[in-house]
């Protein structure tokens, strides 16, 4: 007797058989006991396997169900985003804006140096316009930044209808914007009696303003002069810089060499390796140096604010002042009218006749002293920061999962990260640099950038140290606990790594790199999931 | 289900594909329980079940429109599924290049009823469970397609990207190197595809 094969009586089970070879071994079955018994006991591995596939062994993950239960987009994200939105212009309006408006109505009255050059409205003329803009740049920012990330929650068109106009609003909030007048060539030539009605970017080896420029000047040169009238603000990136006209706004000047004869209106803000204020300037406002060298001849008619290595006060500072650096000398023409403070390795050489409101109050910068004074400032600095850190990380944790898992999935790539983050920064750089500073058009947008780059900047370490942790204690099952420690400990070390000088500032670079990219790539293959193709 | 419920469920699809969210809110309280068990059959951990189920309902909710009121809803759910997890599968080369080609004309001992009959008996559903984590992606997810989902052999075929014929092959090659595990010998030998 010929015996039919386990694959015939597999198929002849599943009913794959064709007809007359099921009735075939239908026949041949009801004769032969081995087969029957095969056919018998293949039946049963088929119901011990639906068995084993089909039985309901574990409940569904909360997170599954809690997601999606309310509908998409749920009104508790909504209420989330509202909430988050509301707080967010509640701090700019109540919390930034008005001490912004104290810094401008005192000129630079403030100390905080970092916060003056980013505030003081270092790129862009108006005061109030700036912080308006901030505002609701801020609260656009945190909508588009929202709805990004739960982008996989909002069907596609919902998200690009709500972030296409908010965009579009952005870009189109300044007026004045692209209205500018550009000029290039080798050798760019307002002349005497020429008047442009308008702002000028000017770029080209050098350039020169004899006329008038009524608005905003803007130049990319190696030789700048201006001898005429600029109505508005001067930014320029020049190799040298002569100002000998009249600026009615403020002056802000990245130059080697800096030279100030005529008269700024408002505030100066000057990073050179050297500046000089001739005895002919005259700055109407305050001015905020960063400098090698400084020689001030001139009057500055409010405060003079610095890190400046080598300091030369011959003129008139009508406001008071604060310099940090090497040495200060103060000659016999000098006239300080408000309170003076110097921090340096040595005392300021004051000449005898330099009318000072009050001594110059002395800080000598002793090494020891103050390494030891900053290095708790450092360690209490890092230890508030790695807690912050560590909340973020567990709220992006317990808000978005999948993000945080994908992305810590992309951080393990190592390599790849690495690239995209370090890309995104150049690019970030170019983009900012070309699209705020040269073409103007758009501060805004270049705001809304940057602060979206801020928060992606500050979750790198968090998926940085989760990796870390994951290295060392083992990648963890779905336990959030553990999830957490592996972050903490991983935060934990970065933080530490961070107050060993020069290394750890490396170290940094590259988990901040590393970290954007992972975050960058997370988002990206968050944003790819529609890209497959239609299942048949 | 009866044809009430049937109805029932057709007008909530149709809701949904005109982007009610309430109505697809309850397509997939409805049907991710079954998803997420598909997916934790198919995947290696339940951090992927997980992700993958998540995935799934997003691309379902994208290509809803696309979905023939025809078939069976759940049917095309799995069709889904099945392919996203196989992508993922194939994407991370789980075991792939050790299983192509050979396969085929790898004969198959015939086994003995007996045998077989006491390996049933012997073993639980959650021992069979455990076994399968250790088989070769391809015959894990064609075991999980037909004995899960209850698929056709054209959509085993299409799914895995094999032809129909092979199917059976497929399946058969599965349950020998389920045995195998389940007897204790040889989790590597079933997982480097398997001895004669
Ligand atoms: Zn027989």
């Amino acid at each position: 007797m010929i015996h039919f094969d386990e694959m015939a009586c597999l198929l002849y089970l599943e009913g794959q058989l064709e007809d007359s070879r099921a009735r075939e071994l239908a026949a041949h079955v009801a004769e032969c006991a081995p087969c029957r018994y095969l056919l018998h006991a293949l039946e049963r591995e088929s119901k011990l396997l639906s068995g084993a596939l089909t039985e309901e062994d574990e409940a569904i993950p909360a997170r599954l169900l809690g997601v999606q239960t309310q509908g998409w987009p749920s009104w508790v994200w909504s209420l989330a985003f509202a909430a988050f939105a509301a707080a967010s212009y509640w701090v700019w309006n109540d919390g930034i804006g008005p001490w912004l408006d104290q810094l401008n109505n005192a000129g630079f009255g403030g100390t905080n140096l970092m916060s003056m050059m980013l505030f003081s409205g270092a790129f862009w003329e108006g005061w109030g316009d700036l912080v308006d803009i901030l505002q609701i740049v801020a609260l656009l920012a945190v909508v588009i930044l929202a709805l990004g990330l739960v982008r996989r929650r909002l069907r596609r068109p919902a998200a690009v209808a709500l972030v296409l106009p908010a965009l579009l609003i952005a870009l189109a909030l300044p007026p004045q914007a692209g209205a500018a007048e550009v000029r290039r060539g080798r050798a760019v030539l307002v002349p005497a009696g020429e008047t442009i009605h308008n702002d000028l970017i000017a770029t080209g080896p050098s350039v020169r303003i004899d006329g008038t420029v009524e608005g905003d000047l803007i130049v990319f040169t190696r030789e700048l002069t201006v001898t005429g009238h600029v109505t508005g603000d001067v930014i320029a990136f020049a190799g040298q810089a002569l100002i000998d006209g009249t600026v009615d706004g403020n002056a802000r000047v990245f130059s080697q060499h800096a030279t100030l004869q005529g008269s700024i209106g408002k505030n100066v803000t000057a990073f050179a390796n050297s500046i000089t204020v001739t005895p002919m300037g005259n700055v109407g406002g305050g001015m905020l140096a960063f400098a090698g060298e400084a020689d001030l001849e001139g009057k500055i008619r409010r405060d003079l604010m610095g890190r400046i290595g080598r300091s030369d006060l011959d003129g008139l500072i009508g406001g008071q002042v604060w310099i940090r650096g090497l040495t200060l000398d103060v000659a016999s023409t000098a006239e300080i009218d408000g309170p003076a403070t110097f921090q340096g390795n040595q005392q300021p050489s004051v000449a005898a006749g330099a009318k000072l409101a009050s001594p110059i109050r002395t800080e000598i910068t002793q090494e020891v002293g103050r390494s030891r004074r900053s290095e708790t400032r450092k360690v209490i600095h890092e230890i508030i920061g790695y807690g912050a850190a560590l909340l973020a990380g567990i709220l992006l944790l317990t808000v978005f999962p999948g993000f945080y898992r994908s992305t810590l999935r992309e951080t393990g790539a190592i390599g790849l990260p690495l690239g995209v983050g370090a890309l995104a920064f150049i690019s970030g750089i170019f983009v900012f640099v070309l699209g705020v500073l040269l073409l103007f058009i758009g501060v805004t947008a270049g705001v809304a950038g940057a602060l979206l780059y801020a928060p992606i900047l500050y979750l790198a370490q968090v998926f940085v140290g989760a990796w870390l942790g994951n290295k060392i204690l083992g990648v963890t099952s779905t336990q959030t606990g553990a999830v957490i420690g592996r972050m903490a400990l991983g935060l934990l070390i970065l933080h530490v790594a961070r107050l060993i000088p020069v290394l750890g500032g490396l170290t940094w670079l590259v988990v901040l790199l590393w970290g954007t990219g992972a975050v960058l790539m997370g988002f990206y293959r968050m944003s790819r999931v529609e890209n497959v193709p239609l299942p048949a | 289900m009866n044809p009430a419920e049937q109805a029932g469920l057709r007008e909530r699809i149709a809701q949904a594909q005109s982007g009610n969210a309430d109505a697809w809110g309850e397509l997939y309280r409805l049907h991710a329980p079954a998803i997420f068990r598909f997916c934790r059959r198919a995947m290696p951990t339940r951090e992927d079940a997980e992700d993958a189920t998540m995935d799934i309902f997003i691309k379902v909710r994208q290509k809803l429109s696309q979905y023939d009121v025809n078939r069976p809803f759940s049917a095309w759910l799995y069709t889904v599924a099945a392919n996203h997890c196989w992508d993922l599968l194939r994407r991370r080369k789980v075991r792939q290049d050790l299983e192509t080609g050979e396969v085929e004309n790898m004969p198959l001992e015939h086994p003995d009823p007996g045998q077989l009959e006491q390996l049933i008996e012997k073993h639980t559903s959650q021992q069979v469970r455990r076994a399968l984590d250790h088989l070769p992606a391809r015959s894990r997810m064609a075991l999980v397609l037909r004995y899960y989902s209850e698929m056709s052999y054209d959509e085993i075929a299409g799914t895995l990207g094999v032809r129909r014929t092979f199917v059976g092959v497929v399946l058969l090659r599965a349950r020998h190197q389920l045995r195998e595990i389940l007897e204790g010998r040889g989790a590597a030998n079933a997982a480097a595809g398997g001895p004669a």
